[in-house]
């Protein structure tokens, strides 16, 4: 039998792995001076993901700089980490704490019924109920993007390109273009409508190769879902997967091809196979909802960043500017202007009114 | 939706020789980690720590590759070698500490490894940002390209399907059949089932019960080292917080699928590998993704219910062994 004093020591051993383990695993950066408090719960992409949580991440460290918030952020390991997150930031006095991502909607719902006093920005999250019917919170500023229109833009690239064959060695002359997604929800989903609906529009022969990995945070996933893309004549692959992207880029790299970045500009990930990215401007919606709240301004309901408030767009090209036909450019200024005024308005649901 | 033309895309992938090369690129983590947990269980000690053990060696891979790279002034061909052995190293170590919990204070074997899951997690995720400065993924290292085999690399169909990979790809299908012999081919691997049958009886003719469960308990960590080194220099070039994602879990699976044997655990490993491999390659075929992300799940329960004996797994497994 195992002696009183070694089922101690193992007892102690174990909580204190379990302590460490746990209390690093919420890694809490809290920095700054002692103003203002704001703070994020990322979803389980967590930071790094080099597009949508850091995203807003920057956008906190912005009001930090600009507006002497104090910022902190806690990372959500799983969809259970939610409400915890959300509740502790919430308890720790942060007076704009910010939900990341669709997946966060109905904790955000619930901590925010909670708590009426704080203020919560709800990024990607658009508040329905169980009939799918919207509604609105005093205290929540749901903030949203038309990502069909940066995802049309990036389609126009895509399309484009892949009918310029000679214009780099990267490029072949099949008329295939890729997409790999994260999870089907309906920010992924409008980012890939616009795109397939602007592939179609340049040449409706033009196939789009379209796979969802289901997961945000598997580089190695989304490194074999592009693989087969690029091998079946695919030149450049979008890829709308978080973390799970970072591995669309080496899938590029090995294979010799392009890929599109999104969220933010990802050009600096691997410079010689991004060429462009996709952008929403999670940094100055972060940082415009922290100034409302401090300023008094804040208002709740939807909150729709699109071309005409700057808040989607295209990156540069960087490098590949010069390969990039000025036709092309004159397109994209073309359907920038148009769907700013609402002339062009991309479908925004993956289904079977999609022709693909 | 014609049903013959998805017939016909589904022939050509199953023809497709990147299909099976893509099998096992995908199987190599689980089966290298599988194999060390058969390794582990066959001399009794039950090892959910894989996953934990597997993150830990993609974060040391990254690493010491890195600094390989950084600031020891070492060539980008040789620094993914020294990520490598960081990672085996450092994935013995820390299942060191499952051999002293396990084996040593005679500790719940699932307790002890759930608590390392944990702690994995979580360490390897603030280490990325004490070192590098950076929430949630390193830098790009140095890391491995294929390597195709000379002729062999050259033979239809099978050349690319076995012949054109990373080295870590090419050093499971050694092990697997390596690891196969040892364990049932010699002394010492009847030394280590014997224990994980009877230890009682091991320890009556003189085979010590402690030094051989740590062996296998060390064996797990750098196989499992080993693993997490294919996903941070092999399969991508960095690590990213817990980027191993439930494939030691698969791995452990693996291991009971392939009733506790290296080879079994690699055929099991290929297996999960090909379901996921037709996944990624089906749903360019117009079928509704729901439909085809759950097909690595059906085929396992069908070759589960179907095709798979009863698994007996070792007699002392999870029991710790006490002299007295």
């Amino acid at each position: 039998m195992m002696s009183r004093r070694t089922s101690m020591v193992v007892g102690l051993i174990v909580a204190a792995l379990l302590l460490v383990g746990l209390a690093v695993g919420c890694g809490d950066d809290s920095s700054g001076g002692d103003g203002y408090k704001a703070a994020m719960a990322t979803d389980v992409g967590k930071l790094g993901d080099k597009s949508f949580n850091d995203g807003v991440w920057a956008g906190l460290e912005q009001a930090q700089t600009d507006l002497k918030a104090e910022v902190s952020y806690l990372v959500s390991e799983q969809q259970t980490d939610y409400v915890p997150n959300l509740t502790r930031l919430t308890e720790d006095g942060n007076k704009v704490v910010f939900a990341v991502g669709f997946l966060m909607t109905d904790a955000l719902a619930e901590v925010a019924r909670a708590n009426p006093d704080t203020f919560y920005g709800g990024v990607d999250v658009d508040l329905a109920d169980e009939t799918f019917t919207p509604y609105d919170l005093p205290n929540v500023r749901e903030i949203l993007f038309a990502e069909q229109q940066c995802g049309y833009l990036a389609g126009l690239v895509a399309a484009n390109m892949t009918l310029t064959g000679d214009a780099h060695e990267f490029l072949n002359d099949d008329k295939v273009v890729g997409l790999v997604a994260g999870m089907k929800i309906p920010s992924v989903d409008r980012y890939i409508a616009g795109y397939i609906e602007a592939v179609k529009s340049v040449d409706p022969d033009i196939k789009v190769l379209l796979t969802y990995t289901d997961t945000f945070d598997d580089p190695s996933a989304g490194k074999e879902a592009a693989i087969p893309m690029y091998d079946a004549g695919a030149d450049i692959v979008f890829q709308v997967a978080g973390k799970t992207g970072l591995g669309v880029f080496e899938a590029a790299k090995d294979k010799g091809a392009f890929a599109i970045g999104v969220d933010v500009d990802q050009s600096a990930e691997l410079p010689e196979v991004i060429l462009v990215s996709a952008t929403k401007n999670l940094q100055k919606a972060t940082m415009q909802t922290v100034k409302d709240a401090m300023d008094g301004n804040f208002t709740a309901g939807n909150w729709v960043f699109d071309l005409k408030n700057d808040g989607v767009g295209l990156s540069s090209f960087h490098d590949f500017d010069s390969i990039i036909p000025q036709t092309l450019k004159d397109a994209i200024e073309k359907a920038k202007a148009d769907m700013a005024a609402g002339t062009l308005e991309p479908a925004t649901l993956v289904d079977d009114t999609l022709v693909n | 939706m014609d049903l013959g033309h998805v017939f016909q895309v589904v022939l050509d992938i199953l023809r497709d020789p990147s299909t099976y090369q893509a099998m096992l690129r995908i199987s190599t983590p689980l089966a290298l980690a599988a194999i060390g947990g058969a390794f582990c269980e066959r001399t009794g000690v039950v090892n959910i720590a894989l996953e934990g053990i597997m993150l830990v060696g993609a974060f040391s891979g990254a690493l010491f590759s890195y600094y390989a790279l950084n600031s020891w002034g070492l060539s980008e061909s040789v620094a993914p070698w020294i990520g490598v052995l960081g990672a085996v190293t450092m994935g013995m170590l820390f299942s060191a500490l499952h051999g002293v919990g396990s084996v040593h204070l005679r500790a719940d074997q699932v307790v002890v490894g759930a608590a390392l899951n944990i702690f994995a997690l979580g360490a390897t995720g603030f280490l990325t940002q004490a070192l590098f400065g950076v929430a949630g993924a390193t830098p790009r290292v140095a890391s491995f390209d294929p390597i195709p085999i000379p002729l062999l690399s050259k033979i239809p169909f099978l050349g690319p399907v076995l012949f054109d990979h990373t080295p870590i790809v090419y050093m499971a299908i050694v092990i697997a059949i390596g690891g196969q012999y040892v364990l049932f081919r010699t002394p010492i691997g009847l030394r280590m089932r014997a224990v994980g049958e009877h230890p009682k009886a091991a320890d009556t003719v003189g085979v010590s019960v402690y030094r051989i469960r740590y062996l296998g308990v060390l064996i797990s960590g750098a196989l499992g080292g080993l693993a997490g080194a294919n996903l941070s220099l092999e399969s991508v070039s960095q690590f990213s917080e817990n980027m191993t994602r439930g494939r030691g879990f698969i791995a452990l699976a693996a291991n009971i699928f392939g009733k506790w044997t290296p080879l079994g655990s690699w055929l099991s490993s290929l297996l999960f590998g090909f379901a996921e491999s037709l996944k990624l390659r089906t749903q360019v075929i117009d079928l509704p993704p729901e439909f085809i992300l759950m097909l690595p799940y059906v085929l396992t329960i069908v070759v589960l219910a179907g095709a798979m004996g009863r698994a007996v797994p070792p007699n002392a497994i999870g029991k710790p062994y006490s002299k007295q």
